[in-house]
């Protein structure tokens, strides 16, 4: 039935857009494209559920087949226009991540957190830096490259394909209902891990830059976008505390109200929303009695920002440059994931962490989306000499993490007994079977 | 059933369109047998202007992005204004959450009470004044880019409050009515509908250049039209001041509803933008015909999906999903995105087994949401800057009001339908209502610039200005009510 229906939007997709000429719709292009991605995307899901799959692989998939590179039934101008619901989403997503970070809840796996941050994540970016430099003679915009050069090129390459995706950990969570000591110290990596990733990514462009002979970024600016947006963040966390404990009445509404200048005054004042609203949400958690009112009032709208957040996602995939970069994006898959799960498996071990986290944590790490797109973009305008190319190695990266990562950490959460967790009592921890796996 | 003048503007387009259906029009002319004349005349006009192309689909350069829908690059602050832009924006937001919390607080609703203010701010037109806000020059967050960026925002409230609309038009009304009920309906219709339209008629021409040629302007009459339409609707929340006849009144209001549906149906069939984007030409009947096929089908698809749901957070998805993709498609088609979402949302209704209780409950659950926001780009779109929108505002208020006295006064004698005087006056002294805001809001998207924007003007300021006419009123009842122990209103409004 789900497929049926999926054939029937999209017959009803095709015939609308017949009646405009030269395709230009305008406003109600956007409307159209928001409508059909978001019941597309939720039939996809469906019908990945039913195949044991994830269903946030079902929206991605959704979205690659009806966006501008398979079927174009959603152009890229649809796509632009839903870029401010698109921030929006996001920045829900990452107030979900921070509300979930309960410091007092995760202390006794701060240590975890910590080891594997850094040991699995900078020894990826080494190792990711390395094979980037190796693989040279399949890159074409190394040609003629000094050796220093191409080092540090390597390294800002290598630190941009680490990046992980707070946004799938949290979605794939709530889609399984998981909770437990794998899935909680995975958001507290993935979310450090990007902060780590920033920072990394600052510095080593930085550097890179004034290798090319080129104006370094003001420490200034990057301080701004940092910390600058963690201190407007615990800000924005403030008031929104202050709203949920005192007004209580249109919480909903000033949620969004939130989400929106996270992702637009963010946008335009260039602070990272990512962080703004990761930082309000911690501020939320840790700093009020307000957390699981937040999360509540976030919760009846999550269905339709993941919908909308990973089918836009695969709307933006760029399939067309798997051709060209296709092996050596292969790759760095294969290497970025080995280098992960082998680095957290150590990083776990050293700390003293438990069985289940030292096994399962790793596949967490896989996940990718956002933060490597926006790095991958500000390569470009650092790099705008070969930029272009390396965008295309990132997309392509990312392309293929983004559908099978997520198969691969749903697997892990089952396997560790994590998935359904949070609809079982207290105490009860025999893990239990998922809905649609039988 | 409907408005006596909308049946007559149905037999007048009709026949204006030309073509294949002069001999129908004029058998639905034969009906109004006491207005035949004047019908004639007025066939002749509407004819003449229909016949005229109206202008292209080119919108004026203040709200140009927002209908076109182009979005650029964003605007990025120099790094010299970051820090106060910064700290703007979290006052911004520390400021409506106080504002929202003293707004709770006893003395202030008592305040608004004595001020007569208490409607306007729970009809959610302070979302209004914080569109115009966020789009002045000081703040600035809503320019030209964000608003074409919000857009499909609006064009999703449109459909949710046409898709709400029909929902709750739910066959069983029309089965059962007291005797005359027809009657009370077509005169507290046709009424408003004639006044508003003479009225503002009159205002348009002067305020326009009153010359031969603007009388057969159809960008005049399209406007009059939509004015005449909007002055019909009556809010629902007009029922509880009806008291013991809330229920007979309730089922008045929602047929009137029909009403202002059918209204801005046939404005945007039969007044057809032109240009670029428009790629089929067809006689006004067949975009009517198009747009019932379109709601009924799209109806039929959004009750298979609807279907499906099995969880609230499911039902609230497909929901969104639907209403967005029915008010898309409508918008592509250059139709009324409420007028399609109605029929969607009436089908829904009426069919046997469907799951009505929970997506009754997923739609009121964001219905007023999603209307704040759209209030909000309302409010960014107004343009507030244009006298002659200012000048209509108080004529269409009272030529309303006016028009509906008179359908009342005029419509209950002879129906055998009794009121008591709180019913009649709820029918009277009545908001204007979502409905009637979305119909000119519609009206806007569909003809982009030009006049529409002072017709946006009179309809959302005349809203505002009647609710608080409302409220002074039921003041006045009141405490007239408690000084003499008798109602002023009993007897006739």
């Amino acid at each position: 039935m789900s497929i049926l229906i999926l054939l029937l939007l999209g017959f009803l997709m095709h015939a609308t857009r017949s009646f405009s000429a030269g395709g230009q719709a305008g406003a109600s292009g956007a409307s159209l494209a928001l409508g059909y991605v978001l019941l597309t995307a939720f039939f996809a899901g469906g019908v990945f559920n039913a195949m044991r799959l994830p269903k946030l692989t079902g929206y991605i998939a959704a979205g690659i087949l009806v966006g501008p590179q398979v079927l174009g039934l959603v152009t890229e101008r649809m796509v632009s226009q839903l870029g401010v619901v698109n921030g929006m989403a996001i920045a829900l997503i990452a107030l979900t991540a921070g509300a979930e970070m309960d410091m007092k809840a995760m202390r006794p796996l701060l240590r975890s957190i910590a080891a594997i941050s850094l040991i699995a994540i900078t020894g990826t970016a080494i190792v990711l830096s390395l094979l980037v430099f190796a693989m040279r003679p399949l890159l074409p915009f190394f040609a003629g490259m000094p050796p220093w050069t191409a080092v540090a090129i390597s390294v800002v390459l290598g630190v941009v394909l680490t990046a992980q995706s707070p946004a799938v950990v949290v979605a794939l969570r709530d889609e399984l209902e998981a909770d437990g000591p794998v899935s909680r110290t995975v958001l507290g990596v993935v979310v450090a891990g990007d902060l780590l990733v920033i920072l990394l990514f600052a510095g080593a462009s930085t550097v890179g830059r004034s290798m090319l002979g080129g104006a370094a970024a003001p420490v200034g600016s990057l301080a701004w976008e940092l910390l600058g947006s963690l201190a407007v963040g615990s800000a924005l966390g403030l008031v929104l505390s202050l709203y949920l404990s005192r007004v209580k009445e249109g919480a909903e509404l000033f949620l969004l109200m939130m989400a929106f200048v996270c992702a637009e005054v963010g946008a335009r004042v260039h602070l990272d929303p990512l962080l703004l609203a990761l930082a309000a949400g911690m501020v939320v958690r840790n700093f009020s009695n307000q957390g699981d009112t937040l999360l509540k009032k976030i919760e009846a709208s999550s269905l339709p920002v993941y919908l909308l957040f990973f089918a836009t996602a695969g709307a933006s995939i760029h399939l067309d440059v798997l051709g060209t970069v296709g092996i050596p994006a292969a790759l760095i898959v294969a290497t970025r994931g080995l280098s992960l799960l082998s680095g957290t498996r150590f990083a776990a071990r050293a700390a003293g962490a438990s069985p289940e986290v030292t096994r399962w944590a790793g596949y967490g790490l896989l996940p990718q989306a956002g933060l490597a797109l926006a790095l991958a973009l500000l390569f470009v305008k650092t790099f705008p000499e070969f930029g272009e190319h390396a965008r295309a190695l990132t997309l392509g990266v990312v392309a293929l993490n983004e559908l099978l990562a997520p198969v691969v950490y749903r697997w892990s959460l089952i396997r560790a007994g994590e998935a359904g967790a949070r609809a079982k009592p207290e105490g009860d921890v025999a893990p239990i079977p998922v809905r649609g796996n039988g | 059933m409907i408005g006596h003048a909308l049946l007559l503007s149905l037999a007048l387009l009709m026949d204006s369109a030309g073509g294949p259906q002069p001999d129908l029009a004029s058998e639905l002319v034969l009906v109004e047998d006491t207005s035949a004349g004047t019908v004639a005349s007025l066939t002749s006009a509407l004819g003449t202007a229909l016949a005229q192309p109206l202008p292209p689909v080119t919108p004026e350069p203040s709200i140009a992005p927002v209908i076109d829908g182009t979005t650029g690059p964003k605007v990025v602050i120099a790094v010299e204004k970051r820090p106060a832009a910064v700290i703007w924006t979290i006052l911004g937001l520390l400021t409506i959450a106080v504002l929202a919390y003293v707004a709770g607080d006893t003395r202030v609703l008592r305040l608004e009470q004595s001020l007569g203010i208490s409607q306007v701010i729970t009809a959610g037109f302070p979302f209004v004044l914080l569109g115009m806000i966020a789009r002045s020059g000081p703040v600035g967050i809503l320019n030209d880019e964000m608003l074409a960026e919000l857009s499909p925002l609006l064009r999703l409230s449109l459909g949710w409050i046409g898709f709400a609309v029909g929902f709750r038009f739910d066959a069983q009304l029309l089965g059962g009515l007291p005797r005359g009920t027809a009657r009370v309906v077509a005169f507290a219709t046709s009424l408003p509908f004639a006044t508003v339209l003479a009225t503002t008629a009159v205002l348009l021409l002067l305020t326009t250049g009153l010359t031969e040629a603007s009388l057969r302007d159809p960008v005049f009459l399209r406007d009059a039209l939509i004015l005449g339409t909007v002055g019909t609707m009556t809010a629902v929340t007009a029922t509880r001041l009806a008291g013991a006849a809330g229920e007979t009144v309730h089922r008045l209001l929602r047929i009137e509803e029909l009403a202002g549906i059918a209204g801005l149906a046939l404005v945007a069939a039969y007044f057809r933008p032109t240009g670029e984007g428009v790629s089929w030409q067809l006689p006004g009947t067949s975009w009517l015909f198009l747009t019932v096929g379109l709601g009924v089908t799209v109806g039929a698809v959004v009750y298979a999906i609807i279907l499906r749901a099995k969880t609230d957070a499911e039902f609230t998805a497909l929901l969104l999903g639907s209403v967005s993709f029915v008010a898309g498609i409508a918008g592509y088609l250059h139709l009324s995105s409420v007028v399609v979402a109605f029929i969607a949302g009436a089908l829904f209704s009426n069919i046997p087994g469907a799951p009505k209780v929970r997506l009754g409950q997923a739609l009121e659950r964001l219905e007023r949401p999603i209307y704040l926001l759209s209030l909000v780009v309302i409010g960014a779109l107004w343009d507030v800057g244009d006298w002659r929108g200012w000048v209509l505002m108080p004529f269409f208020a009272a030529s309303r009001l006016g028009g509906k006295w008179l359908g009342v006064r005029f419509g209950l004698p002879g129906s055998g339908l009794f009121l008591p005087a709180d019913a009649r006056n709820a029918l009277v002294f009545a908001p204007i209502g979502p409905l009637g805001i979305a119909i000119v809001v519609n009206a806007q998207l569909l003809y982009p610039g030009g006049s529409i924007s002072r017709i946006v003007s009179a309809v959302i300021g005349g809203a505002v200005l009647t609710e608080i006419v409302v409220q002074l009123r039921a003041r006045a009842i009141r405490d007239r009510v408690a000084v003499d122990g008798v109602d002023p209103a009993e007897g006739r409004p």
